[in-house]
């Protein structure tokens, strides 16, 4: 036997690649953050890891020239929604599709695990008819909706369910709780691990979704961060040089919130992702 | 299973979900199958045209060009991303790496990252007179505006915020492998190369091929990256088929032609789907 403790010059070699790799991975990030704290003369001068010295001014525009504050906003509300929404509908369903016996159970659930078989791309043209039909055309609500029943939450909470002991809601049934309440209170406790994974997941997505709200909002007041970055950059005047510093900004400010987020509760984000991938 | 006295109550829990999956994933699907069959700009009403978009884009020489681009993008996907993740969380995996939570958050972080933010670091990353990358290579390399070079960025984006995501499932794989079965191999004499590819590699196809299905899925659909990146250019050297699906659909506001594009690309990314779900049913019953 080997001693754990020693390194063969395979291990050398697997931790130098590794680590190699990860600092290519780490450079963007590296870029991003020194970049949105350089000065704009600086940033149009043959390029340098770091600022020479640490200038908000990029940062202070970014608020000062473009509703940023506001597409905080906007994102933040629809990030929130979203989950919430999609927390309540897919675990109402995914639990009455685990412990319920019903006509047409099988098929039911079927129809709906098969949503996961049509690319959102092709949903933008209609849903974009629809909305602007309903007069909701720059309304968060629009952003919020398409997207409130994933069918991947559906299937994790029907799995999640199904962990719910039988004895417990049983039990429950004969002190005379209703279903709902039986579902609130005690269904839905044993599930919050599933709950946590499919709300950091929706979240994140949400935070970072581009195409739908691309197409659906228009004004500059009603717009996410990622639609509002992105007209930051294209929405430029001819002639005049594209504002790559406060762009660096938004994006710092951005990407900031999801790996935070996924940094400090990994394991449910990662659990989230693995659910429907791994037989239990 | 439990049987209720409430025979209403299930469809009443699955009603919301039910009401969301028709009006906004089922029916706007019917209505884009339907649609990829009239000329409709969605001013006027819609113009019973039959084949004509579908054999239009058929001879749609930019239609093909994204066509084949994002084949590329699926392609590089599959032979780069799929191996180097494999590799990625064998090296996760393994004992002997140092500082293995720290490597994990690195590798992991890029794939919470919002799109947009992403690719315009990159587009500052590949700028010819400003970039790091021209820098460090020395060389003034025009990497956006190149109809050669123009799909490298591209691709680089989608390897950098792919990578970390495949490598989760092939470390849940390899999590998932009877610790037996490599003691049984040592057993029989194996060294770490045969026990790789007699005990790992099988025992990771299902994932391998579940992993595969999802990065294909997935990289049907791009649209985020060469959109930022290069706006599909230059002269449509890396639009995307979803690209050129918005393009047609909401800056020429052709909806029947875009619900065409869009027909093709579900009937692909369907057969995809259908294949994926029927080998996991076959691989899980």
């Amino acid at each position: 036997m080997k001693k754990k403790t020693r390194f063969s010059v395979g291990d050398w070699v697997m931790n130098i690649i590794v680590w190699l790799g990860g600092l290519f991975m780490l450079l963007p990030f590296i870029w991003m953050v020194s970049s949105s704290f350089k000065t704009t003369e600086e940033i149009f001068q043959p390029a340098t890891f770091l600022p020479k010295s640490l200038d908000g001014g990029n940062y202070a525009r970014l608020f000062s020239n473009w509703p940023f504050s506001r597409w905080i906003l906007n994102s933040l509300i629809v990030a929130l929604l979203t989950t919430v929404l999609a927390l309540f509908i897919t675990s109402l369903a995914g639990y009455a599709f685990a412990k319920f016996r019903f006509k047409g159970r099988g098929k039911l659930f079927t129809i709906l695990l098969s949503s996961t078989m049509i690319p959102f791309p092709i949903l933008v043209v209609p849903l974009f008819v629809i909305t602007s039909r309903l007069g909701m055309t720059n309304s968060i609500i629009a952003l919020v909706l398409p997207f409130i029943a994933p069918p991947i939450g559906i299937f994790l909470m029907n799995q999640y369910s199904s962990y719910v002991p039988n004895a417990l809601l049983d039990a429950a049934k004969i002190d005379g709780a209703g279903d709902i309440r039986i579902f609130v209170q005690i269904a839905l406790p044993i599930m919050v691990p599933a709950l946590a994974s499919l709300g950091i997941i929706t979240f994140i997505n949400s935070w970072n979704n581009f195409l739908w709200p691309l197409v659906a909002i228009r004004q500059e007041l009603s717009m996410t961060l990622p639609i509002g970055m992105a007209n930051m950059l294209t929405g430029v005047s001819a002639g005049s040089a594209p504002p790559y510093g406060p762009a660096m900004a938004a994006s710092t400010l951005v990407c900031i919130p999801t790996v935070a987020i996924f940094l400090a509760v990994q394991k449910y984000y990662i659990s989230g992702l693995t659910a429907g991938a791994v037989k239990q | 299973m439990r049987t209720t006295m409430y025979k209403k109550t299930p469809y009443f829990f699955i009603l919301p979900a039910y009401l969301v999956f028709l009006v906004f994933m089922f029916g706007p699907m019917v209505f884009s199958l339907v649609v990829s069959f009239f000329n409709w700009t969605g001013i006027k009403s819609p113009k019973f045209t039959g084949m004509e978009n579908l054999k239009g884009i058929f001879t749609d020489s930019v239609f093909w060009l994204s066509v084949r681009n994002t084949l590329l993008y699926s392609a590089v996907s599959l032979f780069i991303v799929v191996p180097l993740s494999l590799l990625l969380a064998l090296a996760l995996d393994s004992p002997h790496l140092r500082g293995r939570l720290a490597v994990r958050a690195i590798y992991f972080a890029p794939i919470v990252t919002s799109t947009v933010a992403i690719s315009q670091t990159f587009l500052m990353l590949f700028n010819t007179d400003f970039g790091l990358i021209n820098r460090m290579l020395g060389i003034p390399i025009d990497w956006l505006g190149s109809r050669s070079l123009a799909l490298v960025p591209v691709l680089v984006v989608v390897i950098w915020r792919w990578l970390g995501l495949t490598s989760i499932y092939f470390l849940a794989g390899l999590q998932g492998i009877d610790r037996e079965l490599y003691d049984a191999a040592r057993v029989d004499g194996a060294g770490t190369l045969q026990r790789f590819f007699s005990v790992t590699l099988p025992q990771l196809r299902p994932m391998t091929f579940f992993v595969s299905m999802i990065i294909l899925i997935g990289s049907l659909q791009i649209f985020d990256e060469p959109q930022i990146l290069t706006g599909g250019g230059p002269s449509n050297a890396t639009r995307s088929v979803v690209q050129y699906l918005y393009l047609r659909g909401f800056t020429q506001f052709r909806f029947g032609y875009a619900s065409a594009i869009g027909l093709v690309l579900f009937i692909a990314i369907a057969s995809f789907s259908a294949v994926q779900m029927r080998l996991r049913k076959e691989s899980d019953l």
